[in-house]
């Protein structure tokens, strides 16, 4: 029969982690198969040795107690496993100079060591002393060296953060002074689009006055009210004084009550019946004095003398009437 | 040498004396039952288990007879019964695994005395031991409760400090063995789990020997060492 060997089966058989049932199944096979036994006894060999290396877990180092402690045979193997232990460790000290074996001892670490230098050879003794004053020379150079570049390092900063507030300061003049220029700059040229404006404004004003001073002077308008009925032979006719500068001379022609049209034309004549002007399309207007045809006649067509109006209407179907004649006498001053 | 130590004091600290010259007149038993008539005491330290039966020599002949036709065989066959009865009662958390496995001894002897056949006593011893642990359990049990709330602790942890003895001994042990054998044992253990593996590997690669039977080379080591290392011990 060759059943695989479970060591980890052993390990809780030798710990008394098992049932009773596994337990015996253990001691029958340990008791009738001998390189089972071997391997049992070789694995018991190992957890003592794991126990007095401090390499059990709490509840395993108490099951482990309970039951190798329990006897003067189990003692005794742990007692041998300890001394074994540390003259495998001696050993190793002495050959190399390789760590401690005993690294998770139940002990501390510095009762290990000075445990450890106790039982050392002189030789170890010096080369340990000696190498602990290097290592205490040794901490001692870091942590100055520590202090020292910690303090660089403090001032380093300061004087970054410092450069960084000199830097950021110059940020804000340069933008303080940009924002003044681009003010500065937008004034200027409002400024100068005044100016523009103004320099534009006196040219016009110049260009005007010029203008003016070359445009000859307007016709002086005289106004005069004619009235209808007034015979050609009869008494005195209206007299029209129109001055020699006068350029216009405006008659006013009044109508009658009946005298609807949709436009008016006249013809001025001399006394002789000559026709010097006519006009069309004229429309009657009304002044609150009452209905009127107004035509403006150029003054220099006007001579002393005599004058005939007539006025004619157009009816809405083209067809024209006479309205009526209008007399007046014209004297040149 | 081993029917002449199997002869004698066999077994002084349980009690079991074979005396030969008084074999015939010794009772061999005061119980109906051979296999419970033993008182055991418990692990934590009271009086070990006291049979009241004694073995003579007769009856220890009679063992052995039924244990091999040669004698000598049979004398290694009864040494590597009570060392296994011993491993089974340290293996077990009981205080005195010695006592207890010669109390097992003697009650196997006592049936064989008595005629019973026994057709596998290696078997057999280890079902007699089973019943004297039970015997054991049970007046370890009856002792806690005697104590009341006390809780039974069979030993602090770091009990005694005798380690230095022991190193000196070890150290001179040592010195007895082969410089392959202190190589050998001194490398083996040394180290705790992964480091002690990986060095178990690297002296397997150099001594050419496979794992296991480097193992088994170590453990051999270690036991010789450990019985010189007591024996040391108990005469310095």
């Amino acid at each position: 029969m060759n059943v695989p060997i479970d060591e980890g089966l052993i390990v809780r058989y030798l710990l008394g982690d098992l049932s009773d049932h596994e337990q015996v199944e253990i001691e029958d096979r340990a008791f009738s198969d001998a390189q089972y036994l071997q391997s049992i006894l070789a694995v018991e060999a190992d957890l003592i040795d794991e126990y007095v290396r401090g390499g059990l877990y709490e509840n395993e180092r108490r099951q482990f107690e309970n039951r190798f402690l329990a006897s003067n045979e189990g003692r005794q193997k742990v007692q041998f496993a300890k001394a074994l232990a540390k003259v495998a460790g001696e050993s190793v000290v002495t050959e190399t100079s390789r760590r401690p074996v005993v690294a998770r001892a139940t002990t501390s670490w510095w009762s290990s060591f000075i445990a450890a230098l106790g039982n050392a050879s002189p030789a170890v003794r010096l080369s340990m002393a000696a190498a602990s004053l290097v290592l205490v020379i040794g901490a001692a150079f870091l942590t100055w060296q520590t202090i020292r570049l910690s303090g660089e390092v403090t001032q380093l900063q300061a004087e970054q953060k410092s450069d960084l507030n000199k830097q950021k300061a110059l940020e804000k003049q340069f933008t303080d002074e940009r924002a003044l220029s681009q003010d500065l700059a937008a004034r200027l040229e409002n400024e100068q689009q005044q100016r523009q404006h103004t320099e534009e404004l006196i040219r016009d004003l110049e260009h005007e006055r010029e203008e003016s001073a070359n445009r000859p002077p307007q016709p002086t308008i005289f106004s005069f009210v004619l009235l209808p009925g007034l015979s050609r032979s009869g008494g005195a006719l209206p007299k029209l004084v129109v001055p020699q500068s006068a350029g216009l001379v405006r008659l006013q022609l009044g109508l009658e009550q009946g005298d609807e049209y949709k436009s008016f034309a006249v013809e001025l004549r001399t006394q002789a019946g000559k026709q010097i002007w006519t006009q069309d399309r004229l429309s009657a207007q009304s002044p609150r004095a009452g209905r009127l045809v107004v035509l403006s006649v150029p003054a220099k067509l006007l001579d002393a003398g005599k004058y005939e109006v007539a006025l004619k209407g157009v009816l809405d179907g083209g067809k024209i009437e006479d309205v009526g004649y209008y007399y007046f006498e014209v004297q040149k001053k | 040498m081993a029917s002449t130590t199997l002869l004698g004091r066999v077994h002084p600290p349980g009690g079991m004396e074979v005396n030969p010259t008084r074999s015939d007149s010794l009772p061999m038993e005061t119980g109906s039952d051979a296999l419970n008539d033993g008182t055991a005491s418990s692990p934590g330290g009271s009086a070990p288990l006291r049979s009241k039966w004694v073995l003579t020599q007769a009856g220890f002949d009679k063992l052995l007879a039924c244990l091999d036709a040669d004698r000598e065989a049979a004398g290694r066959t009864y040494l590597e019964i009570r060392t296994n009865l011993i491993r089974f009662f340290t293996w077990r958390g009981c205080a005195f695994p010695e006592d207890h496995a010669d109390e097992t001894i003697n009650r196997v002897a006592k049936k064989v005395s008595e005629g019973e056949e026994i057709r596998n006593p290696s078997g057999y011893c280890m079902g007699v031991g089973r019943l004297v642990l039970l015997e054991v359990y049970k007046e370890q049990e009856k002792e806690r409760l005697a104590l009341g709330e006390l809780t039974y602790s069979p030993v602090e942890s770091n009990y005694g400090d005798e380690i230095e003895p022991r190193v000196e001994c070890l150290k001179r042990c040592l010195q007895g063995q082969t410089p392959e054998n202190r190589e050998l044992i001194l490398q083996y253990y040394e180290g705790e789990k992964g480091e002690k593996i990986e060095n178990r590997k690297k002296l397997s690669e150099k001594l050419k020997t496979p794992l296991n039977t480097l193992r088994m080379r170590a453990l051999r080591v270690r036991e010789r060492l450990q019985v010189c290392v007591g024996d040391c011990v108990k005469t310095s």
